[in-house]
């Protein structure tokens, strides 16, 4: 159990976690349960509501039910005709109810109100988690048609279309959440990634320098790399090394050309530099350690 | 002899009776106003499917042209998305009723039950204004004419004489002298900072929406958002569409060169 913080603090937390979008359940499901129980609801003003429905969330991930209920119903009581309130009860019934029900459910829901997004996204899930991909995949370019900025709709249709191998749908998909979030670095990386395990490797390479060039706009070059940035160097290395070594890999499906060799050279050289400047000062296997791994008890 | 400089003494029980209850009256009714108008203000009507869909198309090739100059989308990428959407420009395929079909074009349907839902409820806004106005004016002119009330401290030309004290016959007396009917214009016009604090910043009381709407531009304005004619806004996105593509340039195109500069590693020679 956490440590019993002041309820403002926790709520505060809480407040912050729905903001950043977290999906700390186990820790959002402690600190809740004491919101809750604790029973003033009256005076939080109207930040309860959002309180609950995440508190839900929480209880359904950690597999509390009862806790769940208990917030639904309250929610239910206070907004009964809501398309949110919909999909939140949708969601508690995939967590106990055979698919075929919860389908039926969401059909009817979808008959009623066919502009309930909510509820659509559910129902695509729902499709996707049984298996019906072409079903899941049909229906999310319908709603992303008519609902063309959605973003997180656009990844998903990407990650769907990763998880059966289909790169260039994967590329299209992603090239939209690109222009629909220009400034974003992890659909660059995502952009970047997919590329490369599609096999175009001069397209992975220039996006992989595209994340870099986003968001090393100012910082200092001597700044060791951290988070993102270790991974899209790491990209480079990658990709510019394969590109130096043979000329196999600078055929491109989608027609980027490839920089002339020394550039290459010039760039892996770099590329080099900075993943290992990432990791200065550490000995081989220093972040294993932290695990039990030992380098003396593996003689390599 | 004019009395412009001899000032009047006026009964403090006009001030009790008559200036406070005045005031107190017009801020209760426009409080009241604000509740019945959030009152009678129905939903916004559901919109289908097809409906968002053919207005939401144009935001495609917004998006998609905001970007372009320096653009995240690989070049193979942009082209094949600017040119889908040309093609479903050109087609018709974002319409709600479908493609046109043959030349003719359909003139906006003024009944439109969607046009109509617009105009009554903006004819139930204008009416919860204006009956209170109404019903006020009367009341005062009834119970509080034929005396003067107060003394502005602003001086003002002959003309208004007539308007702010009516009731008064005095030809001779200061325009400064007024009578109850100019207080409750005064506070007509006053009240509106009054009703911010009190009722926040987007409050149907306030008198001055109701200055600048009228009967003709509830009906004005419901007309040009229905029948809007999407299928010549799509045609003349084709155009815009065709512009950015020439000026489309990829943001990966020289980043080697800028990554490489950013660290030093110039070029050989």
């Amino acid at each position: 159990m956490a440590p019993s913080l002041s309820l403002d603090t926790a709520l505060q937390r809480l407040a912050t976690y729905r903001t950043n979008n977290t999906r700390a359940s186990q820790e959002t499901f402690d600190q809740g349960c004491l919101i809750l129980k604790s029973g003033s609801k009256t005076k939080h003003g109207d930040d309860v509501w959002a309180f609950l429905e995440q508190l839900a969330l929480a209880s359904i991930d950690v597999g509390r039910l009862d806790i769940a209920d208990e917030c639904i119903r309250q929610l239910v009581d206070k907004f009964p005709k809501s398309p949110r309130m919909d999909a939140l009860t949708g969601i508690r019934m995939e967590a106990s109810v055979s698919t075929d029900i919860v389908l039926q459910n969401y059909k009817e829901l979808l008959d009623a109100d066919p502009t309930n997004i909510a509820v659509w996204k559910r129902r695509i899930s729902v499709l996707r988690r049984i298996g019906k991909i072409d079903l899941a995949v049909e229906e999310l370019s319908k709603l992303l048609d008519t609902f063309y900025t959605d973003t997180e709709g656009w990844l998903e249709l990407a990650d769907i279309y990763t998880s059966c191998n289909q790169y260039t749908h994967a590329l299209e998909a992603l090239s939209h959440a690109l222009i629909l979030a220009p400034q974003n670095p992890f659909t660059a990386l995502q952009f970047a990634e997919t590329a490369y395990t599609a096999g175009d490797v001069p397209l992975a390479l220039k996006m992989f320098l595209v994340v870099i060039d986003m968001i090393e706009h100012d910082v200092p070059p001597d700044d060791p790399p951290k988070g993102i940035r270790i991974r899209a160097w790491y990209g480079v290395k990658h990709c510019s090394r394969q590109l130096v070594a043979a000329e196999k890999y600078a055929q491109s499906a989608s027609g980027t050309v490839v920089a002339p060799l020394e550039k290459l050279r010039l760039i892996e050289e770099l590329a080099t530099e900075r993943v290992l400047a990432a990791y200065e000062g550490q000995k081989p296997g220093a972040g294993l350690c932290q695990y039990g791994w030992h380098p003396a008890d593996h003689k390599i | 002899m004019s009395s412009s400089t001899a000032s009047l003494y006026l009964d403090p029980q006009i001030r009790d009776w008559v200036l406070f209850p005045i005031t107190l009256v017009m801020i209760l009714v426009g409080v009241l106003r604000h509740y019945v108008v959030i009152l009678l203000q129905s939903p916004p009507k559901k919109q289908s499917l097809e409906a968002i869909r053919e207005q939401r198309a144009l935001i495609r090739s917004q998006v998609l042209r905001s970007t372009s100059a320096n653009s995240p989308a690989p070049q193979q990428f942009y082209t094949s998305i600017s040119r889908h959407l040309t093609q479903a420009f050109v087609a018709g395929a974002y319409l709600k009723d479908g493609p046109p079909k043959g030349d003719a074009p359909t003139p906006p349907n003024p009944m439109d039950p969607a046009a109509m839902d617009g105009m009554m409820a903006g004819m139930k806004t204008q009416m919860v204004m204006m009956v209170p106005q109404m019903v006020i004016m009367g009341w005062i002119n009834f119970f509080f004419q034929g005396f003067v009330l107060i003394k502005l401290p602003f001086p003002l030309t002959l003309g208004f004489k007539s308007m702010l004290q009516r009731g008064i016959e005095t030809p001779d007396m200061d325009v400064r002298w007024v009578s109850s009917l100019s207080w409750y214009f005064l506070n007509f016009f006053g009240l509106n900072g009054l009703y911010h604090l009190i009722l926040g910043d987007n409050n149907a009381a306030d008198s001055s929406r109701d200055m600048t709407a009228s009967p003709f531009a509830a009906a004005g304005a419901a007309s040009p958002s229905a029948p809007q004619d999407f299928n010549k806004l799509f045609k003349s996105e084709i155009d815009n569409l065709a512009f950015s593509q020439g000026l489309y340039s990829w943001v990966g195109a020289d980043v080697e060169d800028r990554v490489l500069n950013k660290y030093g590693k110039l070029l050989p020679e």
